[in-house]
């Protein structure tokens, strides 16, 4: 002691006294982080920490992992299955016989009266592989609707979309190695520090070892974009102008790789006639930057011995969403940055198990990337299985923002929810509201009671949460990684695979099938099914041992392989049929719901790190929920200055679909015509938005809309916030 | 001792240390050496009462944090690992995350700064503590508080630059950064460290530049002076940052780039300029200690006037001391006293725990001040007593116990004397460098010029009622306290005039705090000068006319007056002062949020880490 006091003070450092580690991949976004929960003597979640040794994370985690061990213990979970006959009714107790008897006799009474497809299934990117396995067989197997679909059509379906027009299948090619090699990388509609802190921490590590070229394209100053070699403030929604004036400028200086291109590549003439109209000059009026820095930015990527992209919402969420990703793989492809080490066209995926869902959970076909449309994999499923072959459609149904206007129009009946919660995620929020009333039945089936759509159910399904259930995800570079179960579900609450064969066994065809009943047994199933020559998809080299000792694989990982493999088409082959990528030829349509006079705002939207997709988790957690408990608005002080709205006051805000009251942050973050409000929070920001469709993906355009600003009396304000914040 | 795990990540590791002997400020790193050798090294640390000495190879030598303000990304890690590690519930933070901001879009930039303790070479937390709870470790240099010897007066909070050191409301004390001496001991960086994502916060031996590091400032936009505790946290910032930057947060400061490239604080008129009344706020969780000093001081005031102007021999003052009257007003005096004392330990987290905060006479003004006082009163209180005897009613009641004057006036002379130092010490705990709008001589006046307006006030409201019932000279007293209103007034005013003069061009907090004065309290302020303008001109006035029932009434209204001018000033003078801490963020640290949240009824929910009502 240098002062203070002569005599000694005790030191108390807080020990949590965990006696025993548990390993899982982290339950949030789709890094995929390896986390190390602590239990204390009573078996309790007190700790997390990142796995040292794991080659995501290598121990880091951002602050949503660091408090995941308190998941556990968050209010709201459902403990019992609830059900009632209206929805005005209140919800009475029932035991799972009773909840499970229920759905599977309304939806065999409703099938028989209005058809088969007038059931459908909505599901989510949260659940276990094995759990989405398990729920595609029960509904392509048993149920046999084909309006099955998941949320991630909200998020990730442009790069599904994307990645299967231009290479023939989906899955990202990339990996998070190729920031350690690649010499420039291009950031569309990405906020990695924001949305993926880990991804952005592994770039982060990579530049402080050899600094190379950092371009981001976004229509804010994020911390990405200020921290960029260079900024690329785009129009909103006009990427694939952008996208066409890179080519255009490549293809004119001779900047391409011919061979890669020659061996490589379909549909080159065409690509190149269309890019021909998309001069610099013309491109800079449409999409906001200037010809000489599109020249400037297409040069430096060209030129790079490696290039990759890397992109998120920015561009999946767009009225031409595919048409980007595509546009992004045409930059790939024709400088040769494909399968390389440094050189790829890598989605940043969202949820855990978005990747998961799209592998394995047949909404948009078949298991294992099989597809509804060709005959040989309906067979070989519908062999697999023991089903009828004649009993899966020949063409994939409605995805998921179709079914809510085939609600409206009366086609669809019933709707079975699963850990999702479309009246908070969903674009449009009123209309969704009016046509979930008008369900004849509705199931929600969530980890959370007090998830928003549970208002408009009939039967509530309590589902097992993260750590109350062992099974594994796929990550964002394709690598497989498990979650141990360390905790006992509250109450009642069931994993889901168990509801999902549980429900199985009240339909005969179910009752013919078999279900395992352990999630190691479904990844057994997995395994054969994902066996076949010139399978990408491959998992049949993996246990959940074996995927716990090597911290996640990377698919394929074929039977026999020592581990998985980093990278796709390194070969240059492509799962097309003639086995070479396309090029894809692509015109910019203006669809956009643009700003006017009447609505003078571009209306933004996107995440904060502290939260996660409708804050039913992270919005209970205070040390998140803190940093954003209430929702709030980025816009610029020069237009406030003409609008009249201060900091920190409250404004509301008018589309064409409906209000909101939020918080105004002043920052000059935004352009002057712009406002940025984060996702999360319910009855916010989509009460506003419109949603245009992307006409491959179907996925929503939640990021361009437009608004106005109305005054709104601050203390009636207060009580609305307050009043919307049930958590 | 922490555990290492057998796959603890290579980053987590402390470096070997390459530091030279002395750090920035020219004092030595090594901390036995900073002793003079006065503290052996390799002493146990005893973390959670457990023996053993760290691996730790630097184990004697000052650390401090290292943070690349060019590399955050605000993403929380910092303080989630922290509050995660030490188990803190959503309102408390060792770590925050706040930041500046400035230029025009596309030409934006954000600068996050994420800080904690600083583990200062002069801590005045520690010197500032009544109770000790702080202390100044030779292992890591690091400053440890324990929250068990703390009874949450707050002091440390109002003298920490940095918003270190954190009063939980609900628990009644305060905590903060430990440093992870745990893991430090095991060669292990501080888990916020560890978990930085933006490879923007880092940890060694102090001056020792991380790897990959070129920097080591000591200051950077937004960072208080660190003249005031030469703190351990060194700065790389090399990208260039707008000549002006804004905070998020209600604080109505702004920074701006001087010629010498450094920022400093200036106002940011964020509440408009329009003058206001703001009433309502003038009340605020620092009550008690308005109510204290305002006691207190009118107590002193009177005490003095009426003893030692009896023993300077003052015939009205004499004549008031053999009084019937004396003991009363000596027992007012006292028992202002007692409630100042009072009110002093309700303000306190753990009011009975009292008796610890005069723990720290060597260093802490607030031990001085609250000794001071209680000695004041023991001896005011004896003064009170051994002059009942003499007192005509009590001779009459219960008869005739002798005289004790010796005795009452020793006690008298040693209540003085508490009584200066008391006064002296009180006006000390304010001279706080963070705290710039206190930290002016206008402190002293003002509280010093209240002891002379409220003691004269008190004296002579009793003083003159009495003369008048029993006859006596009370035309004297009737001038004496009217001069004291005149001379207490006048000195408070003169200082509030230079103070304020000061404030406007002090380009600090005191700029700022002086900014609100004149805009949300802008009413009450002009309002207030114009009552100490009118006192001091009234009283004035008073004193050449005679005491007519016409004088005497308008005297009492005076005195009314002078006791609403000095309620209103003290609870300015608390509301006012804006400190020089760290730029906050949007919601979390933003002080004008957590007054909204709890306005609207959105505290009422936990995770909004808001505290719905402070004790």
């Amino acid at each position: 002691m240098i002062f203070g006091r002569k005599n000694r003070k005790p030191i108390t450092i807080t020990d949590k006294k965990v006696v025993d580690w548990k390993y899982a991949v982290c339950g949030y976004c789709s890094t995929g982080c390896s986390i190390e929960v602590g239990l204390n003597a009573d078996g309790k979640p007190v700790a997390s920490r990142g796995k040292g040794n794991a080659p995501v994370n290598q121990g880091k985690l951002c602050i949503k992992g660091i408090f995941e061990h308190e998941l556990s213990g968050t209010a709201g979970r459902g403990v019992e299955p609830l059900m009632r006959n209206k929805i005005y009714d209140s919800f009475q107790p029932a035991s799972w016989d009773q909840a499970l008897d229920r759905t599977a006799a309304e939806f065999k009474r409703i099938q028989e009266k209005y058809g088969r497809d007038s059931i459908a299934v909505v599901s989510t990117g949260q659940l276990l592989t094995e759990e989405f396995y398990t729920l595609g067989k029960l509904v392509r197997g048993v149920i046999g609707t084909n309006n099955y679909d998941g949320n991630t059509t909200l998020c990730m379906a442009s790069a599904v979309s994307g990645y299967k027009r231009s290479f023939g299948a989906d899955g990202p090619p990339g990996c998070y190695d190729d920031f350690e090699s690649t010499h420039c990388l291009m950031a569309f509609g990405s906020n990695l520090p924001e949305q993926h802190p880990i991804i952005y921490w592994r770039l982060k590590e990579a530049l402080e070892k050899r600094k190379f070229p950092l371009i981001v394209v976004d229509p804010r100053v994020t911390m990405f974009a200020q921290f960029a070699d260079i900024h690329l403030p785009i129009t909103p929604g006009t990427d694939l102008v952008l996208l066409n004036a890179l080519a255009h400028v490549i293809l004119a200086e001779g900047l391409q790789d011919e061979s890669y291109i020659e061996a490589h590549c379909n549909g080159f003439e065409e690509l190149k006639a269309t890019v021909a109209k998309y001069d610099p000059v013309t491109a800079s009026r449409i999409c906001g930057i200037d010809a000489d820095m599109i020249k400037n930015v297409a040069r430096i990527y060209a030129k790079a011995p490696s290039a990759m992209s890397i992109w998120t919402m920015g561009i999946n969420q767009s009225t031409h969403g595919t048409d980007g990703v595509c546009g992004i793989n045409n930059l790939n492809l024709i400088t040769g940055n494909i399968g390389i080490p440094g050189g790829t066209s890598l989605s940043i995926t969202g949820q855990c198990n978005a990747m998961g869902t799209r592998e394995w959970s047949s909404c948009s076909g078949l298991p294992g990337y099989r597809m509804l449309e060709k005959q040989e994999h309906r067979d070989e499923v519908a062999k697999f299985w023991g089903v009828d072959a004649d009993f899966f459609p020949a063409k994939r149904g409605l995805q998921q923002t179709d079914i809510f206007p085939a609600i409206e129009s009366g086609e669809i009946k019933a709707l079975w929810i699963v850990a999702t919660n479309p009246l908070t995620s969903m674009p449009n929020q009123p209309r969704i509201k009016k046509a979930l009333e008008k369900l004849e039945f509705m199931v929600v089936q969530d980890g959370y009671k007090d998830c928003e759509t549970v208002n408009f159910a009939h039967v509530y399904l309590p589902g097992a949460l993260w750590g109350e259930k062992e099974g594994v995800q796929t990550n964002t570079e394709r690598r497989v990684n498990l979650v141990r179960k360390f905790v006992e579900p509250p109450g009642q609450a069931k994993p889901d695979h168990w509801v999902f064969s549980e429900l199985a066994k009240r339909f005969e065809r179910g009752q013919a099938m078999t279900f395992p009943e352990t999630t190691s047994e479904i990844f057994d199933e997995m395994k054969m099914l994902s066996k076949g020559a010139k399978r990408n998809l491959d998992i049949s080299g993996m246990s959940h041992d074996l995927i716990e000792a090597q911290r996640g694989i990377q698919w394929p990982m074929r039977e026999g392989e020592a581990t998985g493999n980093p990278r796709l088409y390194s070969d240059g082959i492509f799962p097309t049929p003639n086995g070479k990528a396309n090029l894809l030829a692509m015109d910019y349509i203006e669809d956009n719901e643009v700003p006017n006079e009447s609505y003078p705002f571009w209306l933004n939207s996107g995440r904060v790190v502290e939260h996660f997709h409708t804050r039913t988790k992270t919005g209970k957690i205070g040390n998140l929920n803190k940093f954003s408990p209430t929702p709030y608005m980025e816009m610029n002080p020069d237009s406030a200055r003409e609008q009249g709205v201060k900091h920190q006051s409250y404004v509301r805000l008018v589309s064409k679909r409906g209000d909101a009251v939020v918080m105004v942050q002043l920052t000059q973050r935004v352009p002057h015509n712009m406002v940025f409000i984060p996702m999360h929070y319910h009855d916010c920001v989509n009460r506003l938005s419109l949603g245009l469709l992307d006409p491959y993906s179907r996925q929503p355009a939640f990021k361009q809309c437009a608004v106005r600003i109305e005054q709104i009396d601050q203390k009636e304000a207060g009580r609305l916030n307050v009043e919307r914040r049930a958590f | 001792m922490w555990k290492v795990r057998d796959d603890e990540p290579g980053y987590a590791f402390l470096k070997e240390s390459t530091a030279p002997a002395v750090n920035y400020y020219e004092a030595p790193i090594d901390l036995i050496a900073r002793t003079g050798g006065a503290l052996p090294a390799g002493r146990e640390m005893f973390i959670n009462e457990e023996p053993g000495v760290g691996n730790n190879p630097n184990r004697n030598k000052q650390h401090a944090f290292h943070f690349t303000a060019d590399n955050c990304i605000g993403c929380h890690a910092c303080e989630a690992a922290c509050s995660e590690k030490n188990d803190n519930p959503a309102h408390i933070s060792f770590r925050s995350v706040g930041y500046v901001e400035g230029g025009t879009y596309p030409d934006f930039k954000r600068m996050n700064i994420s800080m904690a303790c600083n583990h200062c070479d002069d801590p005045v937390c520690l010197k500032g503590c009544p109770t000790r709870a702080y202390t100044k470790h030779v292992e890591y240099g690091a400053v440890l508080q324990d929250p068990e010897t703390c009874f949450g007066c707050g002091y440390c909070t109002w003298v920490c630059p940095y918003n270190a050191p954190q009063l939980d409301p609900i628990k009644g004390q305060v905590s903060k950064c430990n440093m992870c001496v745990d893991r430090l001991e095991v060669n292990l960086k501080p888990a916020c460290v560890s978990a930085c994502l933006g490879n923007a916060l880092n940890f060694g031996v102090v001056d020792d530049l991380p790897e990959n590091r070129e920097q080591a400032k000591v200051s950077i936009p937004g960072f208080p002076d660190p003249e005031i505790t030469h703190p351990n946290i060194r700065f790389q910032q090399i990208k260039n940052m707008p000549d002006e930057v804004t905070r998020t947060d209600g604080m109505a400061v702004k920074y701006h780039k001087g010629d010498d490239g450094q920022y400093r604080p200036v106002v940011d008129q964020k509440k408009g300029i329009d003058k206001k009344w703001s009433l309502s706020k003038l009340s605020s969780r620092e009550n008690p200690l308005v109510i204290f000093t305002l006691v207190s001081q009118t107590s002193i005031g009177a005490f003095f006037l009426a003893f030692w102007g009896a023993q300077f021999g003052v015939e009205s003052l004499q004549a008031l001391r053999d009084s019937i009257m004396y003991i009363p007003l000596m027992a007012a005096t006292v028992g202002l006293a007692g409630i100042g004392m009072l009110m002093s330990a309700t303000h306190l987290g753990k009011p009975w725990r009292f008796y610890r905060g005069f723990n720290n006479l060597r260093h802490s003004p607030v031990c001085r001040e609250g000794l001071g006082m209680l000695l004041y009163m023991v001896f005011a209180g004896i003064h009170l007593l051994a002059m009942l005897p003499s007192n005509q009613l009590f001779i009459q009641l219960i008869g005739d116990w002798g005289r004790f004057e010796i005795i009452a006036a020793v006690s008298g002379y040693l209540a003085l004397i508490a009584a200066v130092v008391g006064l002296y010490y009180m006006y000390r705990c304010y001279r706080i460098p963070a705290r710039p709008f206190w930290n002016h001589w206008q402190t002293a006046s003002s509280f010093f010029g209240t002891a002379i307006t409220l003691g004269s006030v008190l004296v002579g409201l009793v003083g003159v009622p009495t003369f008048m019932v029993i006859g006596g000279d009370f035309a004297q007293l009737f001038t004496i306290a009217l001069a004291g209103i005149v001379l207490g007034s006048a000195l408070e005013g003169l200082g509030l005039w230079r103070h304020a003069a000061a404030m406007d061009t002090a380009n600090n907090e005191g700029s700022v705090s002086h900014y609100i004065q004149c805009t949300v309290f802008g009413k009450s302020y002009v309002l207030r000068n114009a009552l100490l303008l009118l006192n001091v001109c009234a009283a004035g006035v008073l004193l050449t006319l005679a005491p007519t029932a016409l004088t005497i009434s308008a005297a009492l209204l005076l005195c009314l007056l002078a006791g609403v001018t000095a309620i209103i000033g003290r609870a300015l003078f608390y509301v006012l002062v804006i400190p020089t801490t760290m730029p906050g963020a949007f919601f979390w640290k933003n002080k004008d949020f957590e007054e909204h949240a709890r306005e609207i009824g959105l505290a009422n929910m936990p995770q909004v880490g808001v505290v719905a009502h402070a004790h």
